[in-house]
């Protein structure tokens, strides 16, 4: 026979003592599968075959110029990404944010269901839609509106409708949710006080859910950042992303150590970027944990 | 008690004698992967061409030896590369390329094939030329021009490479390959500029890449993959396409408008290739004796039309069969073999001539022009 406190006393796991004990778990598991790896990478950027350290493959990045061209493109790519997915995802936000719930309910599902499909599958659809024989073509030279297929595809044009494709829902989400959780009575005391509804926007509305699309903004720039499959997919021979390199020199020049470095730089200008947008806007924000202390 | 357990483990005994001298039995299945003739692994592409492999190669090699055969993929450079600096080799036989064997045995990831070891009759009806140092040349591929007949219908097609380059004859979207491991077509283009096909060895490099710069507005996509190649020509999102031709064999043959122009073709071939470090040599060559065989090569060809590297093989195929290969003595007159050995060439830096180019292929392409 057990005393009910000895049985209670059994019940009680070390993580229910301590939770703590409980974040181990996640760290071991990022430290194996993440931060090993990474450490392993550098390790290939810096270190010289013969054995020591060595900046050779640094000097090899900022001294093949040929290179750097991938490095514009793909910053350039990011940037009318990220500019594009604003003008777009901003009003398509604001409408979920402002409409009935049904409605809103559509437009959730019309973000969220091709957030769900996989990249892969979304690029190959543009394929079908913009080619030369493609649906869209098909009907634009069907109806006479042109003589000739419009060059949709294999070309810059293709990779940005590819990527704001594929990356709106990151603005759409941190801008809609910022907009759902402010006030709704501000924008009506603007218009009390005489504002014009524009006015109340500009003036109140706007200002409310700017840190919403920063944090989208810094989400879908770096997500662009890294791209791969689409500008592979859809794009032509100007459309070589950094990414895009790193296989190039990794799978087809066996050049591991530069494909190391390559692959280290692109994470050290995404790091600087997260570390701007920190500074600018709080690290909360772009994490989404603001407001939630 | 103790008599019954007596009984039992004497009979346990006698089974274990019993089974031992049959070799059969259930004791000796616990370990099934080594007491038998063992196993090989081959590294290859995988799809229809595994398929085919297995029913006239793997089957009856594993009927015929009692040696297992298992097949891997892709034979890339960079996952041998990724087993043998882990010290886990687990392939044995590649399936692959030229330019990836150069890559690999220049990596030392490869072993020497030894001629010797292999049956001397059947070599004698391989081309010398495909009797390479790390690679047995088995199903030949070659670049060729695959047209979509719904923009050129087959005799006004572009039937030359100079052709594919005229665009003012010829208008459409050009494909090229580039990435993907796909060295670039500097031939062709020597070809396209108007160098006779025996005469492309030794390469004009910087004419063949001035004429590569010719043909980089006239192309709509760079393929990475020859599948995707297929892709784009079959769906006449290109016009013209510098592919594998019995690629566009297989898919004029599934209906697709497409059809293959072997003029000019640069052939090559696939090898089989033996990894260093293979726990299994003696059951890589006798698989290798019996996959050169002539006639199981003609029973290949059956399947998939890639041309097979023994000539022994077209006395095993009718007249009709024939002609869609590339290696039938009516279409091998047309091409030209590539040269494995200028591409093989290490120059002064200690790189192959494959390498060099393949790198000022990637710089190339990453420029603006």
């Amino acid at each position: 026979m057990t005393a009910p406190a000895a049985v209670a006393q059994s019940h009680i796991r070390p993580w229910q003592a301590r939770p703590g004990l409980m974040v181990w778990g996640a760290l071991g598991f990022l430290a194996a599968v993440y931060l090993l790896p990474m450490l392993t990478l550098a390790g290939w950027a810096f270190r010289d075959p013969k054995g020591g350290f060595t900046l050779a493959q640094l000097v090899k990045l900022f001294a093949e110029d040929t290179y750097h061209t991938a490095f514009v493109t793909t910053f350039r790519t990011a940037a009318i990404t990220t500019v594009a997915c604003a003008l777009l995802g901003y009003p398509l936000a604001y409408l979920m944010a402002t409409t009935t719930p049904r409605a809103r309910m559509l437009l959730t599902a019309a973000v969220m269901i091709p957030f769900w499909t996989s990249v892969l599958a979304r690029s190959l659809a543009w394929v079908i839609l913009l080619g030369k024989r493609g649906i869209i073509n098909d009907w634009l030279v069907g109806s006479g509106l042109t003589a000739a297929p419009l060059p949709l595809l294999f070309n810059s044009l293709g990779v940005q409708i590819g990527m704001i494709h594929v990356l709106l829902p990151f603005m759409v989400l941190p801008i809609w949710s910022i907009l759902m959780r402010a006030d709704k009575a501000l924008p009506l005391a603007a218009r009390s006080l005489g504002a014009s509804p524009a006015r109340a926007f500009l003036h109140v509305v706007l200002p409310l859910s700017l840190p919403g699309l920063f944090a989208g903004c810094i989400l879908v720039f770096m997500l662009a950042v890294g791209f791969y499959i689409t500008p592979a997919l859809l794009g032509g021979d100007r459309d070589i992303t950094i990414a895009g390199l790193i296989e190039m020199v990794v799978r087809d020049l066996l050049d591991w150590p530069f494909g190391a470095m390559l692959s280290l730089a692109l994470m050290a200008m995404v790091g600087a970027i997260f570390a701007l947008g920190a500074v600018i806007a709080g690290a909360d924000r772009i994490t989404g944990m603001e407001g939630r202390e | 008690m103790s008599k019954k357990l007596l009984i039992t483990r004497r009979q346990t005994l006698l089974g274990v004698a019993g089974s031992s001298l049959a070799t059969v039995g259930p004791f000796f299945h616990v370990t099934p992967a080594r007491a038998d003739k063992g196993e090989i692994v081959i590294a290859g592409w995988g799809g229809s061409r595994t398929t085919a492999m297995r029913e006239v190669m793997f089957k009856p090699f594993e009927a015929a030896t009692g040696i297992r055969v298992k097949d891997d993929g892709p034979p890339e450079a960079a996952k041998v590369k990724a087993q043998a600096d882990s010290g886990n080799v687990s392939w044995d036989i590649l399936d692959t390329d030229i330019p990836a064997i150069l890559t690999m045995a220049n990596n030392k990831l490869l072993q020497e094939i030894d001629y010797t070891k292999l049956d001397g009759a059947k070599l004698a009806a391989i081309p010398k030329v495909l009797h390479h140092k790390f690679g047995l040349g088995h199903l030949i591929y070659g670049f060729n021009i695959v047209y979509n007949t719904k923009t050129f219908p087959t005799g006004k097609h572009p039937q030359s490479w100079a052709d594919v380059w005229n665009s003012d004859k010829f208008k459409g979207g050009r494909s090229f390959p580039f990435r993907g491991g796909l060295s670039p077509q500097l031939e062709v283009a020597l070809v396209a500029d108007g160098v006779p096909v025996d005469k492309v060895y030794p390469l004009d490099i910087e004419r063949a890449w001035k004429a590569h710069d010719k043909l980089r507005p006239l192309v709509t996509k760079w393929y990475a993959n020859h599948g995707e190649a297929l892709q784009l020509i079959s769906k006449g999102e290109v016009d013209i396409c510098c592919t594998i031709g019995p690629r566009g064999i297989v898919a004029k043959k599934e209906g697709a408008p497409v059809d293959v122009d072997y003029t000019g073709g640069k052939l090559a071939p696939d090898n089989w290739a033996i990894v260093k470090g293979t726990k299994n040599i003696d059951a890589v060559y006798q698989f290798l004796n019996f996959v050169i065989d002539g006639k199981v090569q003609a029973e290949l060809a059956k399947r998939i039309p890639y041309g097979p590297s023994s000539q022994d093989a077209f006395k095993h195929l009718n007249e009709a069969e024939a002609r869609d290969l590339n290696t039938s003595p009516e279409n091998l007159k047309k091409q030209f073999w590539n040269d494995i050995n200028w591409w093989g060439a290490v120059g002064a830096d200690g790189k192959t001539n494959t390498e060099v180019q393949t790198e000022r292929y990637a710089k190339w392409m990453v420029q603006k022009s």
